[in-house]
């Protein structure tokens, strides 16, 4: 068995480990899934929300969360990060309009990060609970609600939702409305092993004595919503997740916004494994899975594509050369012969792994339900995620990691 | 909710279930195909020990050398077309090796025959061409490589185009054969790919088919 084959076989068991893991957990657990704990208790609730330069979106969102439908919503506190845009005339407008609920402040110099204007803006809770959205963030109604019944329980210190893309004009948009589906259903998944390793921006509900003795968001990392979850489980306390509180949020709509984004969180991801890297196998499910699982997907993913790129580097060289060779002599430059027609192993496997990674994906798609208005993806919009979508991942791990190196000497 | 953390050994067992399972069906089927180039091989051995005892037949007034000639082509016709099937097994192999040793198996064969094609034309002044091309097994140079693949895809077109006139004679050169070798140094070749043409004419570099046409009757 040469080199490549053996490491071939090494991705394929993992593949399959995890493959079988989020399926056995699926059907383990696929009745818990859409449940949600009753309300015992009405808990006094604030919702952040953060705007920087989004006058065409903030007072949306505001309208939206007033009418949220949670009788115990206190307050809404608008926090504005010296936007460039007229975001704060429309703030104060709304202060206006929902006298008795919405606080509209403006951070005192901007703060440059989601992470400066929620803690800014946390200032001015003094709640039970604390709500973090974002200024082009869409909480269906009810949706808190939904969240609410979780707190019961004294070790949770935070209630995921399920974020849906809410503008799906393009094929980019709609690759990002299935990938969003497949990350909530894998979230949720999470959950039922303790291991939920985010808590996304767009609608996250925080116990405030919890978020306060962990002390708030780090600034200093470029995915607060990941860092903020990983501390919670380093000090003890469970991440849940309601599948039925839903909130529609706005996708990045050019390949370079998107891009930028991914660039991001991948950066912050690894902003955050580094932080927490002492924690293997310590701290519950933080060291014994979410760091595990991290670092490995990430060493992974690098490695596989070093791969990758090797062999199509390498298969380049030999068909340019064949070629040469081919007109030197005269020869036919492509024939049947080329391709081999025999299968081999390895093929079958990746077979057995591709169908299964479909199957996983459309259980998460059918998992779904959402606003009439939104039709499921098509097969062709389906196929481009599986097919291409998916393999842009490694490239923007390893540009990411490119960038945090370059960057890291600044840091020093 | 109580959590259920047994799921991480039921994944680890599916998974190791799984993959073993891939495993094994990995070695039946490229041990199935290492059987069937078995038997095409012993079917082969049958007839070159059939081409031997012809050989003793060949001053007799009981064999002509037309019947000696078109038994060693058909012979080496067929294990040049179990050669290719081989090829293509040997890339999709990738669990076992076994299929290495077969490989030189045929490569004795096909040096066997060689030879006799040498003493057929010899004894029978036969009018046949003989094509042998010696080429390095466990090629890692990606030039060469190249080389090799190019050359086979010549061979091969002049074969298609000659039919049983041509005899094609794959030989690897790495094997560790002293028959080969010695087949090898008596030629004094020292680059590889190599083509000789009718035991008199030899190619260490590649060249258009139509040079090589034009050297065959």
């Amino acid at each position: 068995m040469d080199f490549l084959t053996g490491i071939f076989l090494v991705y394929s068991f993992i593949a399959f480990y995890f493959l079988f893991l989020f399926v056995l957990i699926y059907f383990q657990n696929r009745k818990e899934i859409q449940k949600v704990p009753p309300i015992t208790k009405n808990y006094d609730i604030s919702v952040v929300i953060t705007c920087y330069n989004e006058a065409d979106t903030i007072g949306k969102a505001i309208d939206n969360l007033a009418a949220n439908g949670y009788s115990g919503l206190k307050k809404i506190v608008v926090v504005d990060d010296c936007s460039k845009d007229n975001s704060w005339e429309i703030i104060q407008k709304y202060e206006k309009k929902y006298p008795d609920l919405v606080m509209g402040v403006q951070t005192p110099k901007g703060t440059g990060c989601a992470a400066g204007a929620k803690n800014y803006g946390s200032k001015f809770v003094n709640t039970e609970l604390i709500a973090f959205s974002d200024g082009d963030s869409f909480p269906e109604k009810g949706s808190i609600e939904k969240t609410i019944g979780f707190f019961d329980d004294k070790k949770v210190g935070a209630v995921t939702s399920t974020v849906l893309v809410k503008n799906r004009t393009n094929l980019l948009l709609k690759l990002q409305a299935i990938e969003y589906i497949v990350i909530k259903f894998t979230r949720k998944l999470l959950e039922f092993i303790g291991s939920i390793y985010v808590t996304p921006g767009p609608l996250a509900i925080y116990r405030r004595s919890a978020f306060e003795k962990i002390g708030k968001f780090d600034a200093k990392n470029l995915t607060e919503d990941i860092e903020i979850t990983w501390r919670l489980l380093y000090n003890g306390y469970d991440v849940k997740m309601s599948v039925p509180s839903k909130v529609y949020s706005v996708a990045p709509h050019t390949f370079k916004g998107w891009f930028r984004q991914r660039i991001r969180w991948n950066k912050g991801g690894v902003q955050t494994m580094i932080k927490y890297g002492g924690s293997f196998f310590r701290r519950g499910m933080l060291g014994a899975f979410v760091l595990p699982f991290f670092v490995f997907s990430w060493f992974l993913g690098v490695f596989g594509l070093g791969v990758l790129i090797y062999r199509l580097a390498k298969a380049f060289i030999v068909r340019y050369l064949l070629t040469t060779y081919s007109v030197k002599a005269h020869a036919a430059i492509l024939t049947l012969k080329d391709f081999n027609l025999v299968p081999s192993i390895l093929i079958y496997m990746g077979l057995v792994l591709f169908t299964l990674s479909l199957t996983f994906s459309l259980i998460a798609l059918l998992s779904i339900r959402e606003k009439k208005e939104f039709k499921r993806p098509g097969v062709f919009i389906f196929l481009v995620y599986e097919f291409f979508y998916l393999l842009t991942y490694p490239v923007i791990l390893v540009v990411s990691a490119w960038e945090l190196l370059r960057g890291r000497k600044t840091w020093s | 909710m109580k959590r259920k953390y047994n799921v991480f050994w039921q994944a680890l067992l599916l998974a190791i279930t799984f993959l073993v399972f891939g495993l094994y069906l990995g070695i039946t089927l490229e041990q199935g195909r290492i059987t069937e180039i078995n038997d095409y091989y012993i079917q082969s051995e049958i007839s070159l020990i059939d081409i031997m005892a012809l050989d003793n037949l060949v001053e007799t007034d009981f064999l002509t050398c037309e019947k000696l000639r078109s038994v060693n082509i058909a012979l080496l016709d067929r294990v040049y077309e179990e050669a290719v099937l081989l090829d293509e097994y040997e890339s999709a192999g990738r669990i076992t090796e076994n299929i290495k040793s077969l490989h030189r198996k045929y490569d004795v064969l096909r040096g066997y025959l060689w030879i006799n094609s040498i003493k057929i034309k010899d004894q029978c002044s036969s009018d046949f061409d003989t094509l042998v091309y010696f080429y390095n097994y466990e090629e890692e140079e990606l030039n060469k490589k190249a080389e090799q693949n190019v050359w086979s895809k010549v061979l091969y077109e002049i074969k298609e185009e000659k039919g049983d006139d041509v005899l094609l004679i794959p030989i690897a050169v790495d094997t560790g054969l002293e028959s080969v070798n010695s087949l090898v140094e008596s030629y004094n070749i020292t680059q590889f790919p190599s083509i000789i043409v009718n035991e008199e004419v030899v190619f260490e570099e590649l060249v258009e088919k139509g040079v090589i046409l034009d050297l065959l009757n």
